[in-house]
């Protein structure tokens, strides 16, 4: 058994104070342990985002507490927090957040810049990562001249660049076509396969959720039985795969 | 972030709104060349009065007199006791006054740190002959102004020699076709003793002086020698020797520093030394008054566009909030965000110094050459707008320091953006 390379223990993340009071977790314990691929689903307001958002120490929870390795993220500083999202994450997002006037090289770059590798370096490793998604072609052009389906592979090239351990998919072919969508996600559980990265993908898409090794279903703040089908489910074979899912996830 | 693409990105920021940035660019653009100007036509005038301060006289003297006002400036001031030892210098005006006396003189002679003393002969001629025969009345210059006077032609007058130098516009007067011409012409100064005889003394002009904003050289100054034979025909034709009197004394002295306690000194004998800088201070004032008046007004424009780095960068912030919260989620600190915006500022601040500081340069210099040939041709010498390159650098840090501070509002704001309402940002 591996060790948990996330380990979230009763989170609680409440919002506002007095009447606009809103908890948005009331108590999750989740341990993602290395290599493993999660899908955090739930209907929208179930908290699913906060959770992403806590796991990948961009948010600090009200309660509770989050631990990278064993090590909890309330002992970091604000410059070790930076790093370790720097260095050990990679973000996916549904809208892509690409510069679209800067080119995809420049894309690619970012995360390597902001840890302050040098021109040359950055440059060799982003062609690398580019090459390997297959758009090394596209590498000087503009990031809006793009496709869909290629702005989430730039995406996904910037967010594997500094090779990262663990790897935050919120939505990631949310705003993809499903063929589109279904190379997307191919390209994520091949990476996930090959290099051990450890996935965490906040969906809504059955598809994806049922191709990941565990699903956690959020409802309102709290983590339910796998059996409970998220509403707006799709096809009922897929909710079938879930369930199948939630109970391969060790626990 | 490293700080080379740290300022990289920044400078590539203002590319990204190329209308909005050039506009601001242009409003410190005007800034940076209105003070450039200002602060060149400061140092033009003042270089100006340092040049003619060699003409107003030696920078290394002090020009003693008695110490007495003229005319009873005061209501309240009552009459001053007789004192028999004094000698009365008699002037044009009917008015006469105190001068130094040989004992007086020798008391600077006394003062530590003075070098030598010489006293000025006040000589009052009776006219001025030229060679045609006009008659000209003369007020001769004082041959210790010599030293500093700038030339159209000609050299100045020479001890030893019966010189005079003649201002340039004179010459034509004077009977000569041009300044060149008037050089080795003869004058007549014509004396009258106390006796009441006249007597023509010829003098050969050794140059032509040119006019400047201080008045030495608008009148002929003989030289030393030639001065002293007028006095002593001057003071002749009496039977009993008229005391020695001096109108002014100069006196030069060791090390400059020492002036005020030579100045000190010299009024607790009744006698006031004022060195050039102190008789030319009071215009200095004035001139820097106007200057500093000028200067504000650019600096009032400067700020102005301030106001436009502030409006830039404020709608760069909000138009790149997502990128912003990217950014942080990717680890970059609040710090270097920080930085990010405010070298986007220092920049455009920078291209705008340097645009202005460079036009302000070319378009002083070119404007300061018309108006020598035309507007300002009575002032030779002048050149209105001077650059000094430390003043130049200093003008285009300020800006990039205004822009500075200007950037830190929009970039305070950057740098506090929270990641995740910053990607949630539509």
């Amino acid at each position: 058994m591996t060790s948990a390379v996330l380990e979230a223990e009763s989170l609680v993340k409440i919002y506002g104070r007095g009447d606009s009071r809103f908890a948005a977790l009331r108590g999750v314990d989740l341990r993602i342990r290395h290599g493993e691929s999660v899908a955090v689903v739930g209907k929208s307001g179930s908290g699913k985002s906060t959770l992403m958002h806590l796991l990948a120490l961009l948010d600090a929870p009200t309660h509770g507490t989050v631990s990278l390795d064993g090590r909890p993220a309330a002992s970091m500083t604000a410059r070790e927090l930076n790093e370790t999202r720097n260095a050990a994450f990679g973000f996916v997002f549904q809208q892509f957040y690409l510069t679209p006037d800067q080119t995809v090289l420049e894309n690619v770059v970012l995360p390597l810049k902001i840890a302050g590798v040098r021109p040359g370096a950055r440059r060799r490793r982003a062609l690398d990562v580019l090459e390997r998604l297959e758009v090394a072609d596209k590498a000087s052009s503009r990031a809006a001249d793009l496709s869909g389906g290629q702005k989430q592979r730039v995406a996904l090239a910037r967010a594997l660049v500094n090779d990262p351990s663990v790897i935050f998919a919120d939505e990631p072919t949310g705003n993809l076509d499903s063929a589109t969508g279904a190379v997307v996600q191919d390209l994520l559980f091949d990476l996930h396969r090959e290099h051990g990265i450890t996935l965490v993908v906040v969906t809504h898409d059955e598809d994806l959720a049922g191709r990941c090794g565990r699903q956690v279903h959020l409802h309102d703040g709290l983590v339910v039985d796998g059996a409970v089908a998220p509403a707006g489910a799709g096809a009922p074979g897929t909710d079938t795969g879930v369930v199948v899912g939630a109970a391969g996830g060790a626990r | 972030m490293r700080w080379p693409d740290l300022l990289g990105s920044a400078v590539a920021n203002t590319r990204r709104a190329k209308i909005r940035a050039t506009l601001t660019v242009l409003a410190v653009f005007i800034g940076a060349f209105a003070l450039t100007l200002t602060s060149g036509m400061g140092t033009g005038v003042n270089r100006y009065i340092d040049d003619t301060v060699a003409a107003f006289g030696d920078a290394d003297a002090l020009y003693v007199q008695k110490s007495q006002p003229l005319i009873e400036l005061s209501a309240t001031s009552g009459p001053r006791a007789y004192d028999p030892d004094t000698t009365r210098i008699r002037t044009g005006f009917g008015v006469s006054f105190e001068g130094l006396t040989t004992e007086d003189i020798e008391t600077i002679e006394g003062i530590d740190g003075v070098r030598s003393v010489k006293p000025m002969y006040s000589v009052a001629p009776t006219y001025l002959e030229a060679a045609d025969g006009s008659r000209f009345q003369l007020s001769p210059g004082i041959p210790v102004d010599a030293v500093g006077l700038q030339m159209v032609a000609g050299g100045a007058p020479v001890a030893g020699r019966d010189e005079i130098a003649v201002p340039d516009s004179w010459v034509a007067d004077l009977g000569f076709a041009s300044a060149q011409d008037a050089v080795g012409g003869r004058v007549d100064v014509v004396m009258t003793n106390m006796a009441e005889e006249d007597r023509a003394f010829p003098a050969t002009i050794s140059g032509v002086t040119q006019a400047s904003l201080v008045g030495t050289s608008l009148n002929p100054i003989p030289s030393d020698s030639f001065n002293e034979r007028l006095y002593d025909y001057q003071v002749s034709g009496v039977p009993e020797e008229v005391p020695e009197s001096f109108a002014m004394a100069t006196v030069t002295v060791e090390d400059m520093a020492r002036a005020p306690g030579i100045q000190a000194r010299l009024e607790e004998h009744g006698m006031l030394g004022l060195t050039v800088e102190d008789q030319l201070g009071m215009f200095r004032a004035v001139i820097n008054a106007i200057v500093w008046i000028l200067n504000a007004c650019a600096v009032i424009a400067l700020v102005a566009a301030g106001l436009g780095i502030v409006n830039t960068l404020l709608m760069s912030v909000q138009e790149r909030t997502r990128e912003i919260g990217l950014m942080k989620a990717m680890g970059m600190s609040g710090g270097k965000v920080f930085g990010l915006f405010s070298l986007e500022a220092v920049f455009i601040g920078f291209l705008g110094a340097v645009v202005g500081a460079v036009t302000g340069v070319l378009g002083g210099s070119a404007l300061s050459g018309a108006l020598a040939e035309g507007f300002l041709s009575g002032l030779p010498g002048l050149a209105l707008f001077a650059f000094e390159p430390w003043r130049v650098a200093l003008i285009v840090l300020s800006v990039m320091g205004i822009a500075f501070l200007a950037g830190t509002i929009p970039a305070v704001r950057a740098a506090r953006k929270d990641p995740i309402a910053s990607l949630r940002h539509e």
